[in-house]
């Protein structure tokens, strides 16, 4: 277990750098990646702003100013399970969350707002980048 | 238990093509099979847009198949079994309904001369179980529903099928978390793999069965489980069909239907966690051939089947300071 907070920036550099090296990132058309999206951990949103797979820069609280296609939202506990090493069912997967969000009406998971276009458009490459969070925060894993 | 292939070593799976009639056309089918020709007949189901490679460990599983002719097929426009020749096929949008998919099962059952087999099915295969044993109870031995429920909405997607999507990928990638992420990597991608091999618009086509056909929420009445032993498997980490949703099946259904929740392990067992698995499938097995003196019980857990869960290592290691 890394011992930085999830949300801090600490966590964030660390992430953005797990993201920036990962191989499968840069392979199969997910060097394509550059739709933006934004993360928001309780009431804290941060804009990921992607560049060919990669994350270009990380912008904490962004505004009207900046520009996104989708993003992610959900409470704390929702994401600490989310990127725990070995998350429990059904908050260890973006779909597999919202999912139980969107369909099944439960509390407690995360969920997926904007263009859902964009999303399956680029999902694998969207899906890796969310899943490397487990990977920052459990300094490896997969 | 699966056995390790060297160079050289051929596989005891055989393949091979039989003809049946679905809707009043004449459709060439694939189907693999391995164990003895006077074993009981396992006819095993591929899940919605795959093929019959998701059951190639259990149809190289020597336990299994020494008792077992386990038997797996491909659907009609999936893997090997190609389009109808006498169709002009292309013009439709491919759809899987609850009819035409319980005539398929039946039928290839009758072609291939299948005395009392055992059918096990996962995802949509799972679901048909309800159908099978509702219209067809006095054709199977017992039926096995893996990830199996009364009703499985909210997953025909029109994005699975869209010009401006690569569905190659989205097909696979939209079910990645579908399954356990203690399973391990290799077969989980594997499981990917092969879902990269579905023809356009044909994973989508199976979900109009699964998400909109598939409605048995007002019907498990009508189950009869009591004729025909129906088993409701469904893995902890299968968030479509729920273990909580296979235990309010079976209740529904009644006398003959029991429910088993499969610890650790998702949505793709027999291909994401082949060995775990097979090992819970032989608890099953040998409850329906009366090998087994205890009952079920209602969660299997890895320990019960005497496997110990591979330690996850690092995909890969964190990049040097």
């Amino acid at each position: 277990m890394n011992d930085t907070e999830l949300g801090t920036h600490e966590w964030w550099e660390s992430y953005k750098e797990t993201v920036n090296s990962d191989p499968e990132m840069k392979v199969r058309g997910h060097d394509k990646f550059s739709e933006n999206f934004y993360v928001e951990i309780g009431d804290e949103r941060v804009l990921l702003e992607m560049d060919g797979g990669e994350i270009k820069q990380l912008v904490p609280n962004p505004t009207m100013n900046n520009q996104w296609s989708f993003g992610v939202e959900g409470d704390r506990e929702a994401w600490e399970e989310f990127v725990q090493e070995t998350p429990p069912a059904f908050n260890h997967e973006i779909i597999a969350s919202h999912y139980r969000t969107a369909v099944r009406n439960e509390d407690g998971h995360l969920q997926l707002t904007g263009n859902n276009k964009k999303i399956f458009q680029h999902l694998r490459a969207f899906q890796r980048t969310l899943d490397l969070m487990r990977v920052a925060h459990n300094d490896g894993g997969s | 238990m699966s056995t390790t292939y060297q160079p050289g070593d051929v596989e005891p799976i055989s393949g091979s093509y039989v003809h049946t009639e679905v809707e009043g056309v004449n459709h060439r089918i694939y189907f693999e099979e391995n164990g003895p020709e006077d074993g009981i007949p396992l006819l095993c189901q591929h899940t919605a847009g795959n093929n019959c490679q998701e059951w190639r460990h259990l149809l190289t599983d020597e336990q299994i198949t020494e008792e077992f002719r386990v038997i797996a097929h491909d659907l009609p426009y999936h893997g090997k079994s190609v389009p109808p020749t006498t169709q002009k096929w292309w013009t439709d949008d491919y759809t899987m309904t609850a009819e035409k998919f319980t005539e398929t099962l039946v039928n290839l059952a009758d072609a291939l001369e299948l005395e009392d087999p055992i059918y096990m099915g996962s995802s949509m295969g799972g679901n048909i179980a309800l159908e099978l044993a509702d219209w067809y109870p006095e054709r199977f031995r017992a039926l096995i529903g893996l990830e199996c429920g009364a009703h499985s909405p909210g997953f025909y997607i029109d994005w699975l099928d869209h010009p401006e999507v690569n569905t190659t990928e989205v097909n696979a990638y939209s079910c990645w978390g579908l399954m356990a992420p203690q399973s391990p990597e290799q077969t989980k991608r594997e499981t990917m793999y092969l879902y990269e091999q579905g023809a356009t618009g044909v994973f989508k086509g199976d979900l109009y069965y699964y998400s909109v056909d598939h409605d048995y929420r007002d019907k498990l009445d009508q189950v009869n489980a009591d004729e025909c032993p129906l088993y409701i498997a469904n893995g902890e980490y299968d968030y479509l069909t729920t273990p909580e949703d296979g235990r309010q099946t079976a209740a529904g259904i009644g006398e003959g239907a029991t429910a088993i929740e499969l610890a650790e392990i998702g949505h793709f067992p027999m291909s994401e966690h082949p060995e775990l698995f097979n090992a819970y499938i032989r608890e099953i097995l040998a409850d329906i051939t009366g090998d087994r003196d205890e009952e079920l019980p209602d969660v299997l857990e890895p320990d019960d089947v005497g496997i110990e869960l591979h330690q996850r290592g690092p995909a890969r290691e964190k990049p040097a300071e």
